[in-house]
């Protein structure tokens, strides 16, 4: 079952085009995140999806449906910075967001203990730091135990003590079978939590699929040979290797991370009668793998 | 039944939000005292004026004797209403300041749930600025020493029109403009224009209406937004009043009334458009 179906969507701000024709799906039970530099347009996607923007065009569905209100309030939802009522303590703000919800007022103790805010529950809000301002977000988003979850930039403020403490929190709830949506703009973030991931770039859609396949950290063996072409025929048939392309003077060969073998790649050449001028080894971290395909 | 219990659960949450809001606190505290303030002043002037005049006139002319009393009360209770307004400007705006408006829609309510519960607000501030001007007119009223009468209580119901029309415009400036500051600047622009045009429009077109073409049709600054609701409300015994009414002797009461109900259709709709098509 898919959880959310965005199909075609697209929203200007007068010239500027945030999103362009943007289609995915999100499948039940993932952690499905959404990866894209500042200005990608990941929080006008999920803000189209909360139905605090309107599209320009294109549609989505959740939970296979055409979108109302009363599906929100299944949905627990962290959208771009906390917005809560400034004069109001955290247990006041979230009997407000428990009862629009309909649910989850016999769960704010719950809440504010997974959030670490028990302690100042009868602070107002307007004292919060930004990191507990953030938390109490999460904690409003938990409210109810939802199925699924909405998390624009989860550890926005957060100390590093307390980043961990999130990037844990999603893993135990997906554990628990959860749907998350968790666009980022931290590589690393999406990498650590999440199983599928849909990268945005200038509010285009690169790619999207399983964390795995997109992301994946590969050994890069770059090779050169008098005869290029010859060579670059050869290392299609070599052993074990993911993708081959040819770049400038060299022919770079993929492998899986702490796969590649210079020696066996020599050999396999040398046997082919083929005497390689170049062999190095490269490894081609995410941030290269996301650099590429955002910029 | 069922729309009672919805509007009674989004009220409730409404509740939530202002019972621990102090400008409410203060605003709502400052209101109710100066209802029963500005009629006790008007009261104890009036006694006094007339000891001066006179024993003998005090009876014949106590604007707050059965049944002037509605109607006196009404007219300057209807001064205070700026109050109420800018109330429920601060409380609206201060939605979008926060962006609390966005997290009641991501939280589960429908743009229209908002937009219904803002105008519900309006509706029962007016309702409970009424009651108080209920409850200062029958107070002066037997305190003048009259007996209680109904007659005339129609005022009221002016008075109630005037403060949610206010209310009403406060909300769609509000939704439109979204900035507390520019909504309450443009709540007192608007106000200034509207008796400005309505003003030109009395001295000028009416009169000339009804004199060179003998068409009369009431004052025409009445039938603008607020002054349609103010309008309706006068000092008994007005002599400007009675000098209106003889350059333009029709009475154009209901007709006004009319006016200001259509207007509190407009303003509810435009509001309420603005808010589900625009982004938040």
């Amino acid at each position: 079952m898919e959880i959310l179906n965005i199909k075609n969507l697209s929203k200007n701000y007068g010239t500027v085009q945030a999103l362009k024709q943007v289609s995915f799906s999100v499948p039940a039970g993932t952690v499905f995140g959404i990866l894209g530099p500042n200005g990608s347009g990941k929080t006008t996607l999920l803000g189209i999806v909360m139905d605090v923007l309107k599209p320009t065009s294109g549609t989505y569905e959740i939970f296979g449906q055409s979108p109302t209100a009363d599906q929100r309030k299944q949905i627990g939802t962290l959208l771009e910075t906390p917005n809560f009522y400034h004069y109001l303590n955290a247990v006041e703000n979230l009997k407000i967001s428990a009862a629009i919800k309909g649910r989850g007022v016999d769960d704010i103790d719950r809440v504010l203990e997974v959030v670490d805010l028990a302690k100042r529950k009868n602070s107002k809000f307007s004292t919060y730091s930004l990191g507990m301002k953030q938390r109490l977000a999460i904690g409003a988003a938990l409210l109810g135990n939802p199925d699924v979850l909405v998390f624009d930039e989860p550890t926005n403020g957060l100390d590093p003590v307390g980043i961990a403490e999130i990037r844990e929190l999603i893993k135990k709830l997906s554990k628990e079978g959860k749907t998350i949506i968790m666009a980022s703009h931290l590589l690393d973030e999406v990498e650590k939590v999440c199983t599928h991931v849909a990268i945005l770039k200038q509010g285009t859609l690169i790619t999207y699929g399983d964390v795995n396949e997109i992301l994946i950290n590969e050994d890069v063996v770059e090779t050169s040979a008098a005869d290029l072409e010859q060579l670059y025929q050869l290392l299609q048939r070599m052993p074990g290797k993911l993708s081959i392309n040819r770049k400038d003077q060299v022919v770079q060969v993929n492998f899986s991370s702490g796969t590649a073998d210079l020696a066996a790649v020599n050999r396999f050449c040398f046997d082919a009668g083929i005497t390689i001028t170049h062999l190095q080894l490269k490894k081609k971290s995410l941030e290269t793998k996301f650099l590429e395909l955002t910029h | 039944m069922q729309t009672a219990s919805y509007m009674q659960k989004l009220l409730q949450i409404e509740w939530l939000k202002l019972k621990n809001h102090r400008p409410f606190i203060i605003i709502a505290s400052f209101f109710t005292l100066g209802v029963f303030t500005i009629n006790y002043v008007v009261y104890i002037l009036n006694n006094t004026i007339n000891k001066v005049q006179g024993a003998a006139l005090i009876k014949s002319s106590n604007p707050y004797d059965f049944y002037y009393t509605w109607q006196t009360t009404s007219y300057w209770t209807g001064w205070l209403l700026l109050l109420p307004s800018l109330l429920i400007i601060i409380l609206v705006t201060n939605e979008f300041t926060y962006r609390t408006n966005r997290q009641n829609i991501i939280d589960g309510w429908s743009r229209s749930q908002f937009i219904e519960v803002k105008m519900m607000l309006a509706l029962i501030v007016a309702v409970c600025s009424t009651l108080l001007v209920v409850l200062s007119a029958t107070l002066f009223g037997l305190l003048s020493g009259s007996s209680f009468s109904t007659h005339g209580i129609s005022h009221v119901f002016f008075f109630f029109l005037k403060a949610l029309s206010y209310n009403v415009i406060a909300v769609f400036i509000s939704v439109w403009i979204r900035l507390t500051g520019f909504a309450i600047g443009s709540f007192f622009i608007y106000i200034g224009a509207e008796n400005f045009i309505s003003i030109l429009l009395n001295n000028n077109l009416s009169l000339k209406l009804r004199n060179d073409y003998n068409i009369d049709l009431g004052s025409l600054g009445d039938y603008l937004p607020m002054n349609a609701s103010d309008g309706l409300l006068t000092f008994p015994d007005n002599p400007l009043k009675t000098i209106a009414k003889s350059a333009l002797p029709t009475d154009y009461t209901w007709l006004v009334a009319c006016f200001a109900v259509a207007y509190l259709v407009l303003f509810f709709w435009l509001s309420k458009r603005n808010y589900l098509k625009k982004d938040l």
